[in-house]
């Protein structure tokens, strides 16, 4: 066996020595390429999965946001729809309310009218009245020659006065 | 007629052994080629991996893909549990194996040298002295072309075998593994079976301590094959009495179909020896249980 190893050239010394260097090779790689890169790799292979993670969340995020959207949209409409229709009511409120205002007050003016019209109406008559009471003493007085007293003018003029059906 | 030793400088030293360089006691070229290749692999990986980003450039991109493509490998062999503990020895493996199978085809390793009428890039048959003693030195050798390498290698797997064994089974774990009943067989069968499968674990102790051996000799058998073939044909036109420029030219083209083949030999190899070495960690690390999954 001895003189095997040594036809292929075995030498303790010289087998120690390449001991040593596939332990340095050994202990370079580990501590500069394998150490290193996988832990690279680790880390790349953690932030894809947080990216993926991430990823869910956002569109989980966006899923929530539109539905957010959409229920705010939904709301906005209906209030748009609801003011519109306040708006409405209230435009007729005030409508109906100044219409009101307007007939009243034109009610009043005619009222108004009416009320100065028979008032003036009324002085009319009683002017007349006055004036006919007048007329009528005079033709009686001219009629009778008589100077009629007081009493007599009264008597007349309410006489005639109420024979004037007016 | 060619002859190896006219054709192969590496024998200089006599055997297959690698010649020590002139004064320099047990400092061999191949340990001299060992500690380029080391050095190569400390700048590479050091460029690669000295300032990792996250998204990676040139070197830190193709590190990466080898070794995840090495991890995943190994993962898929020893499995999730033990993979972690047993990548950095494979891989160490694979590439040092690797970089030096393909650093013995630069051109001049084997052929550049110590001695006299050496020359660049030629292998010389003129190298015996008046007593037949070789003088030439090849300054390069592949590491991997030299026994203490390889059973350096084997030994080194084979402690950290040990090591992963011990550590995922336990002493006596590992020791039923071997000669403890396989199988799931019970009651009496399994104690019928005892004597057999106590054999077996002989038979699997003795093949356990001849991995390093066949390990070592099969990557240093193929990897010297490979040199010796390359100087051979190398040397061929010159061994065959081509005139001088016509022996140049033929020392280029006769090996040429040989360099590709053994660009696939090296990988064949490097693949073999840390692909085997996976095996048996595997072999070594799997729970009873796990078998029959």
């Amino acid at each position: 066996m001895a003189s095997i190893l040594e036809t292929f050239g075995l030498d303790w010394a010289k087998f120690l020595s390449q001991v040593i260097i596939v332990l340095i090779v050994y202990g370079i790689l580990s501590k500069f390429a394998f150490g290193p890169v996988l832990a690279m790799l680790d880390a790349r292979r953690r932030r894809i999965a947080e990216g993926e993670s991430n990823l869910e969340t956002i569109k989980a995020e966006m899923g929530r946001a539109e539905e957010k959207v959409c229920g705010m949209l939904a709301q906005a409409n209906a209030d748009a729809e609801r003011l519109i229709a306040e708006a409405r009511d209230s435009a007729e409120a005030v409508r109906s309310q100044k219409t009101q205002e307007a007939v009243k007050e034109a009610q009043q003016i005619l009222e108004k009218a009416r009320e100065a019209s028979r008032l003036e109406h009324e002085s009319a008559m009683n002017e007349l009245k006055r004036d006919f009471g007048r007329l009528v003493i005079d033709a009686t007085s001219k009629v009778t020659g008589k100077v009629l007293d007081d009493k007599d003018q009264k008597r007349i003029n309410d006489e005639a006065v109420g024979q004037v059906a007016l | 007629m060619v002859s190896i030793e006219s054709a192969l400088p590496m024998l200089a030293a006599g055997g297959i052994g690698a010649p020590t360089l002139p004064d320099l006691g047990w400092f061999t070229n191949s340990i001299f080629v060992a500690i380029v290749v080391t050095v190569a692999i400390l700048l590479f990986t050091r460029m690669a991996t000295k300032r990792m980003e996250l998204i990676p450039g040139g070197k830190q991109n193709f590190v990466e893909f080898l070794i995840e493509f090495l991890y995943g490998q190994v993962e898929g062999i020893v499995g999730k549990h033990v993979a972690p503990r047993a990548f950095p020895l494979l891989a160490t493996i694979f590439i040092f194996v690797l970089v030096s199978n393909w650093f013995g085809l630069i051109p001049g390793v084997g052929t550049i040298g110590f001695g006299e009428k050496t020359a660049a890039l030629s292998v010389d048959s003129s190298f015996k002295d008046a007593d037949g003693n070789y003088t030439f030195v090849p300054l390069l050798r592949p590491s991997t072309a030299d026994l203490n390498m390889t059973l350096a290698l084997a030994v080194v797997f084979m402690c950290v075998w040990l090591y992963l064994s011990i550590s995922e089974l336990g002493l006596w774990g590992t020791i039923v593994h071997i000669f403890g009943p396989k199988g799931g067989v019970q009651g009496a069968l399994k104690w019928g079976l005892m004597i057999v499968f106590f054999v077996v674990g002989i038979i699997e102790v003795v093949s356990i301590m001849f991995r390093p051996m066949s390990l070592s000799l099969r990557l240093l058998g193929n990897i010297y094959a490979g040199e010796t073939l390359l100087h051979t044909m190398g040397g061929l036109g010159e061994a065959l009495g081509f005139p001088g420029w016509l022996a140049k030219i033929s020392s280029v083209i006769f090996p040429l179909p040989f360099y590709f083949m053994e660009i696939l030999v090296g990988a064949l190899q490097a693949t073999v020896f840390s692909l085997l070495c996976a095996v048996y960690i595997k072999l070594s690390t799997t729970h009873e249980g796990e078998e029959h999954h």
